[in-house]
């Protein structure tokens, strides 16, 4: 075959894909680089590629701006969506796989609520939260404005949809076959999907659970409505240190790393599933 | 092989009866099934109706938050008549139409490119596949205020490396002019990455018998593309097109970090106009109304297109079931 020669053209596509991967990864390598710049070495002109390397930055953004509650607001509300998604989306998804309630139309309903944009639903949110907060559950369960219980249930109810797509194709790639003989076998319905479809699912759910955290993690416009200061998430975090003065570009370049880096090792190791991940289970890579 | 056809006759003999005769149960499949989507449908009904109805019912009011009527009476269609000859949200309109347009075709066809000559890697094909998606996990907010520093016009890398090819400086994010291909250049970094990722996941998917066939058969390269590669890889292109274009036209935490719409409104996309009739000038009703209006195209959009991709699910799932 052509393509088992090795020729000119074949080190000439290997160079040409060095450059495009080059293109992709410099503003990575550049926000990275300037988070360890210190304040002066940031504005000069022409911009310094060599410098005297400092952790200024990330000391301001950690003591200064209380970084620390950002990003353990972050963990709690895109862990516990999480969680709520996985467990909530896992049966729902299981049950359309399996009877297909509502042939279809369910299923595609949930689907359109997805694709709202979050702006054209972001005040009716603001104000049931608002009044949410003032009743005795919502403050149990902290679904105030402000308050971390909220932002839990508006991605738990964004990332629904997607989950159960998702996880559809997962639970279809299960041979019915399996749980018709563990039935035979006495199993009742539960057992069933506990004990044999469950574990079959695992890798489906593993994807699911990091894809609603990838989401909840990088969400802004939700975190930056619903919150103000106590529930305020680290996205949001990182654009309040464009100020009224200026834009303070050291502390806020080492926030985005701390924002961005932890999800970039993510993706490395979802490689494997991110193509199902972001079609919606539609297309296995 | 008779023994062995009766033992097989009476195995499915048995399958049949415990078929025909299933445990006693109390409640049925059909019951069951609602069960098991009752408690994510219940939430998805709550957050999806209630904030419908509630924009429905402002959409007819006079809503101004600023002022001290706030919510106060029906004025019946007006807000839709205000929405609909404001000049400005028929400007946001067509620049959302702009972005997503040039922004969608650059993507898918830089996508398309770039994973065909991944495809033909020889080494180091996993490892460029891994770091190329990186852009795609980033918050957009995070890595836009990166991307705003890099575009500054004094100190800002980018105008450094166009003065090393020979271009000069550019006001990236503040002439007007450049503005919103600077907020586009933004969206293809981050966006070519998932059309690439997609579009090679499909080519790894190909059969290989038919494009043997064709190379025995000696046809040329662009007729076995035009003819086997194109053809089969429609489906997942349609799909990346699909969910490509009703991301773009939702754009905002782009252009939030970005430009803020400006300079003057020559970034101000719809998402980003309703933010501010809504959230900036508290105007509810207006706001709603847009937020209808847009709403509505969204999902007849999605519903369009996605109708099709959903039928075949809904049949596979007939297909087992039976």
């Amino acid at each position: 075959m052509e393509t088992q020669r090795i020729s000119f053209g074949l080190f000439f596509r290997h160079f040409l894909i060095l450059i495009i991967l080059i293109v992709f990864l410099f503003p990575i390598y550049w926000m990275i680089t300037t988070s360890f710049k210190s304040s002066e070495d940031i504005l000069t002109r022409p911009p310094k590629f060599v410098f005297e390397p400092t952790l200024d930055n990330y000391r301001f953004a950690f003591e200064e701006a209380d970084f620390t509650k950002f990003i353990r607001n972050t963990i709690i509300v895109a862990g516990l969506s999480t969680i709520l998604v996985v467990t909530f989306g896992s049966i729902a998804s299981y049950s359309f796989a399996r009877w297909n309630p509502g042939d279809g139309h369910i299923m595609f309903f949930i689907l359109t609520t997805r694709m709202m944009p979050a702006i054209a639903v972001i005040m009716p949110f603001f104000l049931i939260f608002r009044d949410l907060g003032k009743t005795d559950i919502g403050n149990r369960f902290y679904l105030g404005l402000d308050q971390p219980g909220a932002l839990v249930v508006a991605y738990t109810v964004f990332n629904l949809p997607f989950a159960i797509w998702l996880m559809h194709s997962f639970f279809q790639d299960i041979p019915m076959e399996l749980e018709d003989s563990a039935r035979l076998d006495g199993y009742s319905r539960l057992q069933v999907f506990f004990r044999v479809v469950l574990p079959l699912a695992a890798p489906g759910i593993a994807v699911t659970a990091i894809f609603s955290l990838l989401f909840a993690w990088n969400e802004f416009l939700f975190a930056f409505v619903l919150t103000r200061d106590d529930a305020r998430t680290i996205t949001v975090g990182v654009s309040s240190f464009q100020t009224q003065q200026g834009i303070l570009w050291g502390p806020l370049t080492a926030a985005a790393v701390v924002c961005v880096v932890p999800m970039l090792v993510v993706a490395l190791f979802l490689q494997r599933y991110m193509v199902r991940g972001l079609t919606f289970g539609a297309v296995r890579g | 092989m008779s023994t062995n056809s009766a033992v097989y006759q009476a195995d499915s003999d048995l399958k049949q009866t415990a078929r025909a005769a299933p445990k006693k149960q109390l409640i049925s499949d059909t019951v069951y099934s609602v069960l098991l989507i009752a408690p994510a449908l219940v939430l998805i009904l709550f957050f999806a109706l209630i904030p419908l109805g509630y924009a429905i019912n402002v959409s007819f009011r006079f809503a101004d938050l600023t002022s001290p009527r706030g919510v106060d009476n029906y004025v019946g269609l007006e807000n839709y008549h205000f929405v609909l000859n404001d000049d400005f949200f028929w400007e946001a309109a067509q620049r959302t139409l702009f972005f997503a347009v040039i922004a969608v075709a650059v993507e898918m066809i830089a996508g398309v490119a770039i994973a065909f000559l991944l495809h033909e890697m020889r080494w180091f094909k996993g490892i460029t596949r891994s770091l190329i998606i990186l852009p795609l996990a980033a918050s957009p907010v995070a890595v836009g205020l990166i991307w705003r520093n890099m575009y500054h016009p004094d100190f800002g890398v980018y105008n450094y490396l166009v003065s090393l090819l020979g271009i000069s400086e550019q006001n990236w994010l503040g002439d007007p002019d450049l503005a919103m291909y600077s907020v586009i250049i933004f969206d293809v970094w981050q966006w070519t990455p998932f059309v690439i990722l997609i579009t090679l996941a499909g080519l790894q998917a190909l059969p290989k018998e038919p494009f043997e066939a064709a190379q025995l058969d000696g046809a040329s390269t662009w007729r076995v593309l035009r003819t086997l590669t194109f053809p089969m890889l429609t489906p997942v292109l349609t799909l990346v097109f699909v969910l490509r274009t009703i991301d773009a036209i939702r754009l905002y935490d782009a252009v939030f970090s970005l430009t803020s719409g400006g300079p003057g409104t020559t970034t101000e996309v719809l998402t980003y106009y309703l933010y501010r009739t809504g959230l900036r000038f508290f105007r509810m009703d207006r706001a709603s109304a847009m937020a209808l209006l847009f709403l509505y195209v969204t999902v007849v959009f999605t519903g369009l297109v996605m109708r099709r991709f959903m039928r075949n699910i809904a049949a596979r799932t007939r297909q087992m079931a039976s």
